[in-house]
């Protein structure tokens, strides 16, 4: 345990509402880009960044300082998406958690992507972007999570609470599909 | 040069990108990638690819982050002003229910007097002393709903 988590640990075990606000503006960005990867849903994705939140208030007690905090924030925020989806039967983010299923995954609609348009600052980047809520969500999960939010495997892991095996077999396969939409979308 | 060595190549980019190469592996990509034009261009390809995915740019909503710490900060306030809240309420709870046994001879005597004083029935007197037990935990009922009506309330208007 670092120095560092130590003390974040023992502030949120204290509930210190200044610690809570830095960590706010710190993982903004990061918090907020996931949840709307995965949701392709900005009101939504809004929605579950703030009960993200208020759960790391009410239950940060739980967080030992062993993992990474992001590793623990992504958790929180990926379960709430788990709920979320359950909860209001969003079609993109059904089977997040079951890519064996295999039922065909159908891409959210034009008026989705558009919305996401408009957020992605970088026209050069977009078609990436595009391309990343064509492919099922529980590609598109590791793929963020590896390459956007630069954690590694063992993190990803802990965040999906699936063995390493599974993230690296989803990130060959998110890799190749990826590839495909892509190309598809230049076609 | 044959298929295999395409297909070994795009292998091991693939694994170069997910899991990391050993060194003679990566040694021997760099050389192929640097006398195949097709792979290499592959190669470019899938790094345009990662760096887009690494410099996602999403714009945050400009006033998410104070929205989102305004309701934190509430949600820490309410929890703590429950928490004190509960505790009191405990506190009177206990008070009350002990003043309630010790004083139950006392009050039965009063409700005895008023019988034999005022002609109350003695039905009445017996519901006037349901009445004294059931009060005090029907009045604390009701605060502990009215509480978390208003705290329902609060939670939807943030």
């Amino acid at each position: 345990m670092t120095d560092d988590t130590q003390a974040l640990a023992i502030g949120l075990r204290r509930r210190d509402p200044d610690l809570l606000d830095r960590l706010i503006e710190q993982y903004q960005q990061r918090l907020y880009r996931y949840l709307l990867f995965l949701t392709g849903n900005p009101a939504l994705a809004e929605d579950l960044f703030q009960e993200t939140w208020i759960r790391v208030l009410e239950r940060g007690a739980q967080y030992n300082g062993k993992s990474k905090f992001e590793s623990w924030l992504f958790a929180i925020a990926r379960n709430l998406v788990i709920d979320a989806s359950r909860r209001k039967k969003i079609s993109s983010l059904e089977d997040l958690g079951d890519p064996e299923s295999n039922t065909p995954y159908d891409p959210p609609d034009e008026r989705a992507t558009s919305v996401l348009q408009m957020l992605v600052s970088r026209e050069n980047e977009q078609s990436v972007q595009l391309s990343l809520l064509k492919i099922p969500p529980y590609y598109r999960e590791v793929l963020l999570l590896r390459f956007s939010e630069e954690l590694g495997l063992e993190e990803i892991a802990a965040v999906m609470a699936t063995p390493i095996s599974t993230v690296k077999s989803r990130l060959y396969r998110g890799l190749a599909a990826l590839k495909t939409a892509m190309t598809e979308g230049v076609a | 040069m044959n298929e295999n060595l395409h297909e070994r190549a795009q292998r091991l980019l693939a694994e170069s990108i997910v899991e990391g190469l050993r060194p003679a592996d990566e040694t021997w990509l760099r050389e192929h990638l640097a006398e195949c034009p097709g792979c290499a261009r592959e190669a470019a390809a899938a790094q345009n690819v990662l760096q887009a995915l690494r410099t996602v740019p999403v714009n945050v909503p400009r006033d998410l982050a104070a929205r989102t710490q305004l309701r934190v900060r509430l949600r820490a306030q309410e929890s703590s002003t429950a928490a004190s809240g509960s505790f009191w309420l405990w506190v009177v709870t206990a008070a009350s229910w002990l003043l309630g046994v010790f004083s139950a001879p006392l009050v039965w005597r009063g409700f005895a007097w008023l019988g034999a004083n005022f002609g109350v029935p003695k039905l009445a007197l017996e519901f006037g002393f349901v009445l004294w037990w059931t009060v005090p935990p029907l009045l604390a009922a009701a605060i502990i709903l009215h509480q978390k009506a208003l705290t329902a309330e609060w939670g939807n208007k943030i």
